[in-house]
């Protein structure tokens, strides 16, 4: 067992884990936060993704004691109140999902990138994004939804 | 279609704001007080008879609170219509990731920790792998005795056949005949012939959500069950036929479904998951690895395809004879009642007047296969389009020359007999030709292919919606549909709200949960924008009605002369009665809320299809084989297109997924045994692997869905293995009859070619 403290979506959260517990079971099973999903398990599908001190990551293969003494982002974190992210209100109006498993570390991959390169080209997006796999859009509208973002044409 | 305020225009979707915040709660997501996680111990072998199970040292570790086996459970049988998978292997295992024992424990990690601690012990027993080899007299059986399996009755059939359940030819399950015109008198005929025969593995549907089951018994014995299921209805009533309960006492609750793409219709894990929480007293939740998907899900059918067929000195195509082998698996619990339903597809949308296709579904010691996107069509339509090409190319045509002469034009009777209206093949092959540019020159390397394919919109099994109105004129429609990621939803709040000619925000659409919503088939083959569309029109139509009857004592007038127009009421003396003060009047009478359901039954089949042509663009490099696909065209015949948004969404996703079918994606089999088992090694297609994507759309204008619509959903990812397979071709001139179309085999099939090239010099 260890103790950690970390913050997760800016709240402080201190637990006694055993030390083989992975962040995705933290996040899911100890603080009810199940809006990050898992696919693969191996660290290939991306629908894990958070952001670790603003650095997207797989949840599936990070021990959540690397995570003490962190800030996690989950899906959670993005909209304030009603109020959506960009990203978010991007995914819905430009089709960047359909039947959402991915779209929560979709979303966390792609504020990732936008917060490193606020205006990539669509080649670097298409770059960027390649971690995450999505079974439905065939990725043009999910590429299409960033590029919006970036674009400046979202509005939150 | 003029002055359509909602419908046409694109809208995201509806449950939107859920699954972007990550508030939506799938089913692995649920959790309930004193939930047990449950797992299952697999066969590695695959065929075997189990000799003895040992649970003691997994019983007996803290945490464990069930162990079952197979023979502990009662000797019934499941499946959607064949009911041939026992729930848990009993005395026999027949393929390697068969579930023999199952157990449920405080957490994941007990629950795995206690597989470890189980001792199988199996004697192996002779196997069969390949469908063909499993026709043979000499052939292992998969099943020693199938006289005690029991299937509904076949129903009548679409297109004139002959259907034999179990025939008398080793492992065969199902044997279907399909014929049109004289066969025999059809390649007398022929001036030449051509056979080929193509081979296509097993691919899984690669939905991002693995399977998962949650099971709560309730002290009166009810069931609530929670299931990546995506038609609730459906798994009701095989689960209670599981159970060896009545329907009513299980209630299938409402998640959404985290991808689809035909997996998301069978039990999978749930009926295990019931006997662990009836076993334990505790709810139960089951939620498959990616590895037991890869392994143990339900993939698409591997077959073996072979086309014959004769052409008459014009080049036009005279008869088709079709041999079509399935490998089913070890069960054919999942898979359809008699046949595979793209076979029928096996004469393409050519006119043909003598067709014969046999179609064969065979057992073998194998992961059981199920239902994926267009289930049958990618693998017969990869055989029907490559065939075209090598055809083409023996009577020295242009591929797509060749096809014109042949293609389906107005007027045309279908190859197996069906009459459709407004046939726009010949049409959306020149628009796909036209955009992809077919005449102009290619550089050296470069090559073009096409595919084709037709698809109706699905019209089977009763469709039903409720709408309701409140005291403030929200308006609820509420179906037992599940949204597998389609949009679904979204269309059918488009027609409500198109209907009363009100704002798409003042309608919410619901799923509710087989206690709470009407019957509903669910999602599948194409139906709910046409079935649930329709289902819903109804019912808003009979609000409408209900309400104007309220609104005409309101307005004391005779209901005749009360009209309603844009959320309001109108009488002939022009007096207007807002909605909102029409349901307030209402709700302070008690009268509320009000609620319509709207069923609706269609004719199957609907006398229209879909055509769809795509033409493929690959570079391929000589030296290694890599083939790049650099543009994808998708031309697809068209109604009323009522979300443009979803529409184009679900044809760039299933182009995609067919270019994973057609170049990366396939389960490796090697006894028996599926080795590509995490996402690693299974190769869907990334944000990197996708081509520069045209897509046409050819209106026809006729649609069984509402505002004349057609369906979509199982088009655009059935021809692309075609396109790309034949595009190789034209770019280097060989020719692969198996898929996927790797690096590897275009290589070794390059290299063959050389060297016959330089020993012909």
């Amino acid at each position: 067992m260890k103790s950690i403290h970390l913050r997760v979506n800016g709240q402080a959260v201190e637990r006694d884990i055993p030390d083989n517990t992975l962040l995705i079971d933290l996040l899911r099973n100890g603080l009810d936060l199940t809006g990050t999903k898992e696919g693969c398990s191996v660290g290939v599908c991306g629908a894990c993704t958070v952001l670790l001190d603003g650095k997207p990551v797989s949840s599936c293969l990070t021990l959540a004691v690397t995570a003490d003494g962190c800030e996690v982002t989950t899906i959670e974190g993005l909209a304030e109140g009603d109020r959506l992210h960009p990203l978010q209100k991007a995914f819905i109006d430009y089709g960047g999902f359909q039947c959402g498993i991915c779209t929560p570390g979709q979303i966390m991959s792609a504020k990732a990138l936008l917060d490193e390169n606020p205006h990539p080209s669509k080649d670097e997006i298409q770059s960027w994004m390649m971690g995450n796999l999505c079974r439905c859009t065939g990725y043009y509208k999910i590429i299409a939804s960033i590029q919006a973002v970036a674009d400046g044409k979202v509005t939150p | 279609m003029a002055n359509l305020a909602s419908v046409g225009q694109p809208a995201g979707h509806v449950e939107g704001p859920s699954k972007v915040t990550g508030q939506a709660r799938y089913t692995a997501d649920i959790r309930l007080p004193g939930l047990l996680y449950g797992k299952c111990l697999r066969s590695p072998f695959p065929h075997a008879r189990i000799v003895s199970i040992d649970t003691s040292q997994a019983k007996a570790l803290a945490g464990v609170h069930a162990v079952i086996t197979g023979s502990e459970l009662p000797d019934r049988r499941i499946g959607r219509f064949f009911l041939d998978k026992p729930v848990l292997a009993r005395d026999v295992v027949r393929f390697v990731g068969e579930k023999v024992v199952a157990v449920a424990a405080e957490s994941m990690d007990i629950a795995e920790e206690a597989l470890t601690r189980i001792a199988v012990e199996y004697e192996a027993l002779p196997a069969v792998f390949d469908p063909v080899e499993a026709m043979q007299q000499d052939a292992p059986r998969v099943h020693a005795d199938t006289s005690t399996y029991t299937h509904p009755p076949v129903p009548d059939f679409v297109h004139p056949g002959d259907d034999r359940l179990y025939p008398d030819i080793p492992n065969v399950v199902s044997q279907v005949f399909y014929t049109h015109g004289d066969i025999e008198a059809g390649f007398a005929q022929a001036t030449r012939e051509f056979t080929h025969t193509f081979t296509i593995p097993p691919v899984h549907q690669g939905y991002i959500e693995p399977h998962a089951s949650v099971v709560q018994i309730e002290p009166d014995g009810k069931v609530n069950l929670w299931i990546s299921n995506k038609t609730p209805f459906v798994a009701r009533a095989q689960f209670a036929a599981a159970l060896g309960v009545t329907e009513d006492r299980v209630c299938v609750n409402t998640a959404p479904i985290g991808g689809d793409f035909g997996g998301k219709g069978s039990l999978m894990d749930s009926v295990v998951c019931y006997h662990l929480a009836a076993v334990a007293g505790r709810p139960v939740k089951m939620v498959m690895t990616y590895t037991e998907e890869l392994l143990a899900g339900n993939p698409r059918h591997p077959a073996v395809i072979t086309l014959r067929t004769g052409v008459d000195a014009d080049g036009r195509i005279v008869a088709r004879k079709a041999r079509l082998v399935f490998s089913c698996g070890a069960y054919s619990a999942f898979t359809p009642l008699h046949t595979v339903h793209g076979s029928v597809h096996a004469a393409g949308p050519y006119r043909m007047p003598n067709v014969e296709i046999e179609v064969f579904r065979v057992y073998t010691n194998t992961v059981p296969a199920g239902h994926m996107r267009a289930p049958g069509a990618p693998q017969i339509v990869f055989g029907v389009e490559s065939h075209m090409d090598l055809i083409a190319q023996e009577l020295g045509l242009d591929p797509l020359e060749f096809r014109l002469r042949n293609t389906l034009i107005e007027g045309d009777a279908a190859p197996l007999g069906e009459k459709w209206e407004k046939i726009r093949c010949k049409e959306t092959l020149e628009a796909a030709a036209k955009e992809a540019k077919w005449d102009t020159e290619k550089a050296a390397n470069i090559g073009r292919g096409i595919g084709m394919y037709d698809r109706e919109p699905g019209a089977f099994g009763p469709s039903s919606a409720t709408l309701s109105i409140a005291a403030d004129a929200a308006l609820t429609l509420m179906t037992g549909a599940a949204d597998t990621g389609t949009g679904s939803y979204t269309v059918l709040q488009q027609v409500v709200a198109e209907e009363l000619q009100i704002p798409l925000e003042s309608v919410r659409v619901v799923q509710g949960s087989t206690d709470s919503a009407p019957w509903e088939v669910g999602a599948g083959g194409s139906r709910l924008t046409h079935m649930a569309g329709q289902a819903t029109l109804a019912a808003v139509r009979k609000l409408k009605q209900g309400l104007t009857a309220f609104a005409a004592r309101h307005m004391e007038s005779p209901q005749e002369q009360v009209t309603y127009r844009a959320g309001e009421f109108v009488n002939t003396n022009g007096q207007r009665l807002a909605l909102p003060t029409l349901t307030a009047a209402l709700a302070d009478r008690e009268e509320l809320p009000l609620r319509y359901t709207g069923e609706y039954v269609a004719e199957d089949p609907v006398d229209v299809t879909s055509f769809c042509a795509q033409i493929a663009e690959v570079e391929v490099d000589p030296t290694t084989g890599q083939v790049t696909l650099k543009k994808l065209t998708t031309a697809h015949d068209v109604g009323t297109v009522l979300n443009p948004l979803t529409h184009q969404g679900q044809v760039e996703g299933g182009a995609i997924q067919g270019v994973g079918h057609a170049l990366t994606e396939h389960l490796i089999v090697q006894d028996g045994a599926v080795t590509n088992v995490h996402l690693g090694d299974y190769k869907l297609p990334t944000s990197m692997d996708i081509p520069e994507l045209k897509t046409v759309l050819v209106e026809s204008g006729a649609g069984p869905a509402p505002y004349a619509g057609k369906a979509i959903g199982e088009h655009s990812n059935v021809a692309i293995p075609a396109a790309v397979a034949n595009a190789v071709f034209d770019a280097v001139g060989v020719r692969l009859m198996d898929l996927p179309v790797t690096a590897e085999k275009v290589y070794a099939a390059l290299r063959e070619k050389n060297v016959i090239a330089k020993s012909d010099e």
